[in-house]
């Protein structure tokens, strides 16, 4: 469970963005009212403001850290249509006494004619690499030469995504296997032009960002976007706010000859899919591991989404603002207690053994990695759907028989 | 005032029209039906129709062109429709008036100023006074009876960008100035200011007086900033101001609507921006039509909110509607959310979401602090107070599945070399075990049982083993891992050899079936909880907790299959191990030669004894099931443990991958021994040589305080060694510590005893040492 813990944020208009820092001890928060605040967690878990300075002439969109090796870093961008690079600097013991640290401006990024909606700093192994989105489908990317110089960015790359852009996700993988990839969000409102997430890659030969994929499927504006951590995987995970919650997974092809030029091919798949914020979807945020996506929409509610071993996801929780319990969605709210209650414990079995059911054949398929995994894990629950006696799947004889199904060869085959 | 009802309902429709020439300003007549363009080469007349602009009158005539029609700036009589004047670039003040017979309009012509004439500007409601401000830095008064000024006013500053007659009080007017400052004449003192304040830095290029509250002046200024001053009381005062994005040309107070202004600006910005005084860091709405410099913009109608006119250098003349403006707002987001990396939620939102019941309903209540008392009927898209942001942070409590404590912990306590390799395993089980990580667990007993050498199954009699109880299990598993291994081995008679096995095993089943009642519930136990443990995978559980404990009831079983493999051999017993008791020497049973010699007696097709090769390819699967996961540390822990055995069944690149993926994570919480730790037993060269970058120690020599050369621990000017302890002086392996200050230092340890007692220097320098 969580413990909401409320803190007076004291900016004058509303606040765009939240972020974390790489360590998690940090916190910096954006708002309209131009400034950006910077919060430190102290021993004891009180979020403290240490510093709070005007960034810009127009509301502040988004506040990223840089990785910690570049120092303590800061990017802000804006609807004044710069971005802006912030360090901090340390020494100055009277600031520092009364609690105060001191950021200063290392480098006003210009090149936008509007407003500039997101800025993501690329994955610590490109260097020191920043990416911007302005509001006119430009997406630019920067690379500090000299990381110790945070005032010199070159501007790298100009990307033309012809839609209005909102929002930017580098793919965090470290991955040699992987080359540069980065994903755009797209508000427009026009829902004719489809493919509102475009995922461009960076081509080691003709060393420009070409488009990789565009997801067809995304009619509807893109208001934040996020690849999940990637701790070691070979695909790529997507989660994307519009008008509901959509998980993303995009498998890297396999390339018929290692020359080909072009960018990598990718079997998209839709992981999941959650209207159940019956309204705009504003951020999603994922948790260190990829196993915890959180998303927050228009209802004022922080949903909490998790993937079980089959990759089926569901709401492991609903937060809102002030930790207050949400109307009749007590059972799934108490669920985030992992096994907290007994009542929601069937109640979710069922739903998840009936979902569980669809999913299951893809993944009796025997060449496929995770099918016998799952075996040597303690066992899933291994229901066919065709079972008649599927609904009451609880602690029942019957399935001792089901457990070997799972070898027979004709089901994974027509299922293939 | 009679034509005060809404006019905008007629000819509501976003229009422009191309001029032929940039514009430099716009102004209308007041009935709204016309519209005069004033620039260097245009000065024209439009008539605003339904279906678009219609040029009515071209007021650039003769043969000769003159600077006299290069206009700066225009203003339509509010009272006499007939009357225009014009300010032009070469200093003259031009009126003109349309009832005139003749193609030449212009009736009088002043040329009084020096400078280029700035700004002309009516009386409202004095028909025949006229003012002008100028470059020169002066102010004149027409009257248009008399053929030259009334009266001269100095403003005895720079030169006069902007001068707006009071709404309120008939002999009052502001001008601006491009020194900053705003004065405050009254027209009948020519010789000083009532008032003067610096309302900028830098020039003050446009003001406005507010329709209704007479007393507010709104000034807008090259350092980007619209103020609104309360005149009324005796000093200036700034009740609102408004940061925009670039400086700012024209302001305008928005008809009907207290709290608006629109605003264009002198460079950069194309945009019209109007915004709410009470919200100055978000323009309420936004008009992006234009392609250039917006020069001029004007209200159609005094009492019509909905209408605004904009020329600009783009040579457009635009008629704006406010439905089809751009609200920035809307595509503002609301909400901040980002997850920790301990597992807490920071999330920030409209309070308004965070606080109504239904949350869906855009603006419950409205912001009662600001009443909004002009609107005539609730419009939601003319509310625009003021709104604030509540930031709060969800922590995980200590107990719960999305803290990343596990992950510490893990980390920590795993050992990944130093031991031999079944004791690594069995630890690392147990620490999983511990964490309530029965998956992961499970998996550790399962990577001893397979990897140690079946010949001499080096099973060394665990204490815990017998506890885990989940033996069992492992075997059913290896049962089936079998089966689906043959599945591929044998893809050309697969389905007759399958069936056979599954028959086979079937019959095993059911022949076991009394025996391994506890089993079979054991596992539909766990299978059901897994159905709702989805959500905390590999995580605690207190009710799977309690299925695994069901060792003894699972213990027939095992007998069960002992009694069917056709030759097991007898292990021998390592010297080493303290195979102490019954039940754990039946654990060799569990070795997986046992079920496959089970599986070989139906199937004939293996040898009793497997390499452990045979597994490989089972455990690559593994990892990259524990990868997928997001487990990387499991990937990775294996990787390391399992060393050669495993290496060469996963392509460089992924290990690598992984290896990468686990250090950054590592290094995230802080764990850099951990993460040294791996990256030293790593095998990629690209991992290990990340310990081998950019680290440089410079030494002084603790003798002779001199730098050492980087060649070992002698000092080659006093060939001593610099690496004695200052306090028990021996040589120090291993751990060396020393102040940065005197170059003294020693065995940590010692080092750490001695500063209890004393802050100066063990070697007896004087110096008192810091350590940090």
């Amino acid at each position: 469970m969580f413990v909401a813990r409320s803190i007076a944020a004291d900016h004058k208009d509303l606040i765009h963005d939240v972020s974390y820092d790489f360590h998690g001890r940090r916190m910096a928060t954006c708002s309209s009212d131009q400034s950006v605040k910077v919060w430190d967690k102290s021993d004891n878990g009180e979020w403290h403001c240490t510093a709070s300075w005007k960034t810009h002439s127009g509301s502040v969109w988004r506040v990223t850290w840089a990785h910690p090796e570049f120092g303590q870093v800061l990017a802000s961008c804006s609807f004044d249509r710069t971005a802006a690079v912030w360090e901090e600097i340390v020494g100055e013991s009277n600031d520092k006494q009364r609690g105060l640290s001191h950021w200063i401006k290392r480098t006003t990024l210009v090149d936008s004619r509007t407003s500039v909606t997101d800025v993501k700093f690329a994955p610590k192994h490109m260097g020191l690499v920043l990416a911007t989105c302005s509001a006119d489908g430009v997406v630019r990317i920067y690379e500090a030469p000299d990381v110790m110089n945070l005032s010199q960015w070159s501007l790298q790359h100009e990307i033309s995504c012809k839609l209005s852009c909102s929002c930017i996700s580098w793919n965090p993988s470290s991955s040699r296997a992987h080359p540069p990839m980065i994903a755009v969000g797209s508000d427009d409102n026009n829902v004719t032009y489809s493919g509102k997430v475009q995922i461009y890659e960076y081509n080691e030969n003709t060393r420009k960002y070409a488009k990789a994929e565009t997801l067809m499927t995304v009619t509807d504006p893109v208001h934040d976007i996020a690849f999940a951590p990637n701790l070691g995987r070979s695909f790529h995970v997507l989660a994307i706010a519009t008008k509901d919650v959509r998980i993303f997974k995009l498998i890297p092809l396999r390339r018929e000859n290692a020359t080909s030029s072009g960018p990598t091919k990718f079997e998209v798949q839709v992981m999941a899919q959650f209207d159940s914020h019956n309204s705009q979807v504003w951020r999603v945020s994922w948790n260190i591991t990829s196993t915890l996506l959180a998303s927050s929409g228009d209802d004022g509610c922080v949903r909490l989404w998790k993937a079980n071993y089959m990759d089926n996801w569901k709401c492991t929780g609903i937060l809102r603002g002030d930790g207050s319990p949400v109307n009749g969605s007590s059972g799934q709210g108490t669920a985030l207690s992992a096994v907290g209650s007994a009542g929601a414990q069937s109640q979710n079995s069922v739903v998840g053994a009936a979902s569980a059911g669809r999913y299951f054949f893809p993944h009796l398929d025997p060449p496929r990695a995770g099918s016998r995994l799952a075996l040597l894990l303690p066992p899933p629950s291994l229901i066919e759907p065709t079972c008649e006696t599927d609904h009451t799947h609880a602690h029942q004889p019957p399935q001792i028989r089901r457990r070997y199904t799972p070898a027979l060869p004709t089901q994974p085959a027509e299922h293939d | 005032m009679e034509k005060m009802a809404c006019v905008s309902t007629v000819s509501s429709r976003t229009m422009f029209c191309h001029l032929d020439a940039p514009a430099n300003a716009i102004s209308v007549c007041r009935d709204a039906t016309q519209v005069v363009v004033a620039g260097r080469n245009i000065f024209k007349i439009y008539a605003m129709e339904e279906d678009g602009f219609v040029e009515r009158l071209n007021l650039r005539v003769g043969r000769k062109p003159s600077l006299n029609f290069s206009c700066a700036d225009v203003m339509w009589h509010q009272m006499e429709e007939n009357l225009l004047a014009t300010a032009a670039t070469n200093g003259a003040v031009v009126t003109w008036n349309l009832a005139r017979p003749c193609r030449n309009k212009q009736e009088h012509l002043f040329t009084e100023h020096k400078r280029t004439v700035n700004k002309v500007c009516f009386h409202p409601t004095e028909v025949h006074m006229l003012l002008s401000g100028s470059q020169d830095g002066f102010m004149k008064c027409f009257d248009l009876r008399k053929k030259e000024s009334v009266s001269t006013f100095s403003g005895q500053s720079e030169s006069v960008r902007d001068v707006q007659f009071s709404m309120k009080d008939y002999f009052t007017f502001a001008a601006s100035f491009e020194n900053g400052n705003v004065q405050l004449w009254d027209i009948r003192r020519p010789d000083r200011y009532e008032r003067m304040f610096t309302a900028h830095t830098g020039p003050v290029f446009c003001c406005d007086w507010h329709p209704e509250d007479r007393g507010w002046l709104a000034t807008g200024g090259r350092d980007k900033m619209v103020k609104v001053w309360d005149m009324t009381t005796n000093r200036a005062k700034e009740i609102y101001c408004v940061q925009t994005i670039a400086s700012v040309a024209r302001v305008k107070w928005r008809p009907e609507r207290r709290w608006h202004l629109a605003t264009c600006s002198m460079m950069v910005d194309h945009n019209i921006y109007v915004w709410d005084v009470r919200r100055p860091f978000i323009p309420f709405a936004t008009f992006e039509e234009h392609k250039d410099v917006t020069t001029g913009i004007v209200w159609s109608h005094q009492h019509d909110p909905y209408v605004l006119l904009s020329g600009s250098k783009d040579s457009t003349l635009y008629q704006h509607i406010f439905k089809d403006a751009s609200r920035p707002v809307d595509r503002a987001n609301p909400e901040g959310l980002c997850f920790g990396l301990f597992g807490d939620l920071a999330f920030a939102a409209k309070e308004s979401l965070m606080t109504g019941e239904a949350g869906r309903k855009p603006y419950p209540a409205g912001d009662r602090r600001y009443p909004i008392f002009f609107f005539k009927k609730p419009d939601v898209t003319e509310q625009f107070a003021q709104v604030a942001s509540a930031l709060s942070v969800f922590e995980s409590e200590a107990d719960g599945s999305s803290r990343m404590d596990w992950f510490i912990k893990t980390a920590r306590r795993y050992l990944l070399s130093g031991k031999p390799f079944a004791e690594l395993c069995d630890h690392n089980a147990k620490v999983a075990k511990e964490l309530n990580r029965p998956q992961v667990s499970t998996t550790w007993t399962m990577l001893r049982i397979m990897f140690s050498d079946p010949g001499n199954p080096a099973l060394p009699a665990n204490h815990n083993m017998s506890k885990l109880g989940n033996i069992p299990l492992m075997n059913s598993f290896n049962l089936k891992e079998m089966s689906s291994a043959l599945n591929e081995r044998n893809k050309e008679n697969r389905q007759d050899n399958l069936h056979n096995l599954e028959t086979n095993l079937n019959n095993d089943e059911n022949e076991e079936t009394e025996g391994s009642d506890g089993q079979a519930e054991y596992l539909f136990g766990d299978a059901e909880l897994d159905d709702d443990d989805l959500y905390s995978m590999e995580h605690e559980n207190q009710a799977e907790e309690a299925e695994f404990s069901l060792p003894q009831e699972a213990f027939p079983l095992r007998h069960e299959i002992v009694d069917h493999p056709s030759a097991p051999e007898p292990p021998a017993e390592k010297p080493e191990s303290p195979q102490v008791s019954g039940s754990e020497a039946e654990s060799f049973c569990l070795t997986p030669m046992e079920s496959i010699s089970l599986i070989s007696v139906s199937q004939l097709l293996y040898q009793p004894q497997l390499p452990p090769s045979f597994f490989c390819p089972v455990v690559r699967e593994m990892l990259d099931y524990y990868a997928e996961q997001g487990d990387v540390q499991m990937a990775v822990s294996v990787l390391i443990v399992l060393g050669d055995r495993i290496r060469k069944e996963i392509d460089e690149l992924t290990q690598e991958h992984w290896y990468m993926s686990y250090i950054d994570l590592l290094q995230r919480f802080e764990l850099w021994n951990v993460s040294n730790e791996v990256i030293k037993l790593s095998t990629c060269s690209a991992i290990t040589c990340l310990n081998q970058a950019s680290t440089t120690l410079h030494i002084n020599c603790s003798n002779c305080k001199r730098p050492m050369s980087n060649k070992g621990w002698i000092c080659d000017r006093c060939h001593q060694c610099a690496s004695v302890c200052a306090v028990c002086h021996h040589v120090v392996k291993g751990l060396f510590v020393w102040c940065q200050g005197c170059s003294h230092g020693g065995h940590l340890e010692h080092v750490m005893e001695w500063l209890k007692s004393s802050n100066h220097c063990p070697a007896g320098c004087g110096h008192l040492c810091e350590y940090t």
